[in-house]
């Protein structure tokens, strides 16, 4: 497409209960026809209930040099997950 | 080396993805690029000679089904696209290369659909070479382009199929239907074989990206995957590949062609097939007539979309 | 072949049958030749939807008749003059905006007339009504919105715009012109043509778009089987592998 166009990220939620899904993008003019392209293009099979579309250039990200500083510091935080912990033999529905 | 290109390393030998953000060689980058928006031109191509019989299917099933594929096609084109644009190239610029000749595109796409035979051969043949070629992809070590292959290969399973239910249809109808099938087989038999690209002894790219993990598979590989399997599904048609020394090898399990016409298919690459001119013409004519359509949805909404909801 | 529809309830279904695989076809012919991808994948939507529907109508038809012919024979064997669409859909897509009008009349006249068809005495067509009407729904905002864009635009879309609706209105008033049929089957015949006007004049007034006085044309009514030059061409395009091939399966 040509001047004046946008890309938008698209999201679809597959069925109630489940998290939207980055599912890829579509260009558009305007925030109706970048709904409208998004499903037309991404639910030709039924895959979604609810869509959302987001402008790309609204998404903010950690830029690269950055991303050791951003998650590095999380690699070594084992106690926030589940398999760090013992449980005794025997004890169920933890 | 610098601590990027170590990881870039790191990365095609543990057999993981790059991702868009990640720092990769710019010859990666480029090579991905030419080889994304290829595959993307020749899913939009490809819905010409298709597209030429859509109007004319001779059921309103056919004529449903075959509108979705080809609906398929631009959706994959699109899709393909995007995983470019990751790349720092956009799609306006993809178009333009498509346009002046500058970016090509699978090269079968040049040769025209005279019968409704022909659909079934497309289908059938074109389809299911390039699901050969888009299953291997799947792993290929961009992250996004394999994706993009995961997804294309589902929606495509039935693309083939539908191909070769037509076939079935043509090749056990009347006399007249069988003819169109077989003449459709020998037209496009060794075209569809050729999609693969040249012999791995005389490719171009093949090194370089065998060993960064952009290609997983060597075109003569490939393409005898796809004749093992296609040799069968013919004889099931009771029809003949038009290849006179096709046999198959007992020693190794693999049925063996004649030599292929590479002038031909050199010959058509450079613009000489049938329809080059015609699909690069129906492409251009369709986005210059609808210029102003652009432009008014561009204006419409420089006017509207001021207040972002 | 001789197609034969012989049941009222069949002839009136068959009017709204036809419409919607006419303006199928014309809508098929779009394909790969949109302003853009996304807008061809939608404009293959639309087309797919106008099929399908057309595809369930003849069923119903078949049936009604006592399953004398198949929806194929209905689509590739009746000629010109046993089709019984409203001529508007017939037109050809002279340009993008051509194409969008052509739908956005058509899909504010569906959208009243399926509201009608809830109501039907045969279960299959109320059913049918309420699958179709969600379709109908979604493609009238698009095309809606489409007509907001083209005529709010630049001053070169709404020329076109305005030049595809002076055209396009021509084949409007056929759609009023009610016949016994249309009043034993429709809830309420005024209704939809009320409704097609109001909606009309509304949005033709916030997108800057003039409705002329239109005359209405000498041409014989659909209901009797009459059409403008353009059909013989689409049903000989459509219509030549069945007839070229008379024994064969597809």
């Amino acid at each position: 497409m040509e001047k004046g166009d946008k890309v938008w990220e698209v999201f679809i939620q597959k069925k109630s209960g489940l998290a939207f899904k980055h599912v890829g993008n579509v260009h558009a003019y305007d925030k109706k026809m970048a709904i409208h392209n998004a499903r037309d293009l991404y639910t030709r099979r039924g895959e979604g209930r609810a869509l959302w579309v987001v402008p790309t250039e609204a998404i903010v990200s950690v830029p690269l040099d950055d991303s050791d500083a951003f998650f590095d510091p999380a690699d070594d935080k084992v106690y926030r997950h589940a398999t760090f912990y013992e449980i005794p033999k025997g004890v169920k529905h933890l | 080396m610098d601590k990027f290109e170590e990881a870039f390393n790191k990365i095609i030998e543990k057999d993981r993805k790059v991702e868009p953000r990640d720092w990769m060689p710019e010859k990666y980058r480029q090579t991905n690029i030419r080889q994304i928006s290829q595959h993307a031109h020749s899913e939009i191509i490809g819905m010409q000679p298709e597209g030429n019989w859509l109007l004319r299917a001779p059921s309103l099933r056919s004529k449903q089904v075959l509108l979705a594929k080809i609906q398929d096609e631009a959706g994959h084109g699109l899709y393909l696209y995007s995983v470019a644009e990751t790349l720092g190239i956009s799609r306006q610029e993809m178009i333009a290369q498509l346009q002046s000749g500058e970016a090509k595109y699978s090269s079968i796409f040049n040769y025209p659909t005279v019968s409704w035979a022909d659909i079934g051969a497309v289908g059938w043949l074109v389809d299911g070479a390039a699901i050969v070629n888009q299953v291997s992809l799947q792993r290929t070590s961009y992250g996004p382009y394999s994706r993009a292959m995961v997804r294309i290969c589902k929606e495509e399973s039935f693309h083939q199929r539908q191909g070769y239910e037509i076939m079935c249809s043509m090749a056990f109808g009347t006399a007249e239907q069988k003819e169109m099938a077989q003449d459709a087989l020998n037209r496009f038999w060794e075209p569809a074989l050729m999609m693969f690209g040249p012999h791995d002894s005389d490719s171009v790219h093949k090194g370089q990206s065998m060993e960064w993990k952009i290609k997983r598979e060597s075109n003569d590989h490939l393409r005898q995957r796809f004749i093992d399997r296609t040799v069968p599904q013919a004889q099931y048609l009771g029809l003949t590949i038009p290849d006179d020394q096709l046999k198959f090898n007992e020693e190794t399990q693999h049925w063996e062609t004649g030599p292929f016409n590479w002038d031909e298919f050199w010959n058509v690459v450079k613009g000489n097939g049938p329809c080059n001119q015609e699909r690069i013409d129906h492409h251009i004519a369709a986005h210059k007539d609808n210029e102003w359509v652009r432009e008014a949805a561009a204006a419409y909404a420089a006017k509207t979309e001021l207040e972002v909801a | 072949m001789k197609i034969t529809i012989n049941k009222e309830e069949a002839k009136f279904l068959v009017r709204i049958a036809d419409t919607s695989l006419i303006l199928g076809q014309r809508m098929a012919e779009m394909c790969s030749k949109g302003p853009y991808l996304e807008e061809d994948i939608a404009m293959s939507n639309a087309s797919l939807d106008l099929f399908g529907r057309a595809e369930e109508m003849y069923k119903i038809i078949s049936k009604i008749e006592g399953n004398q012919f198949s929806e194929d024979d209905y689509v590739f064997h009746r000629n010109e003059r046993e089709y019984y669409n409203i001529k508007l859909v017939e037109q050809p897509n002279v340009d993008f905006a051509w194409t969008m009008v052509r739908q956005y009349f058509y899909d504010v006249y569906a959208k009243e007339v399926y509201t009608q068809l809830l109501q039907f005495e045969n279960s299959e067509v109320k059913g049918l009504a309420e699958k179709v009407l969600k379709e109908i729904k979604y493609s009238h905002s698009k095309s809606k919105n489409w007509l907001y864009r083209l005529g709010l635009g630049t001053e070169e879309s709404n020329n076109r715009l305005q030049i595809a609706v002076d055209h396009l209105l021509k084949y409007v008033s056929e759609l009023f012109n009610w016949d016994d049929l249309d009043k034993k089957y429709f809830i309420n015949c005024d209704q939809i043509e009320t409704q097609w006007n109001t909606e009309i004049d509304s949005v033709f007034e916030e997108i800057n778009i003039k409705r002329k006085e239109v005359p209405p044309l000498s041409m014989r009514d659909c209901r009797d089987g009459f059409h403008s030059e353009h059909m013989g061409h689409l049903l000989s395009i459509m219509q030549y592998l069945p007839r070229a091939y008379p024994d064969a399966k597809w």
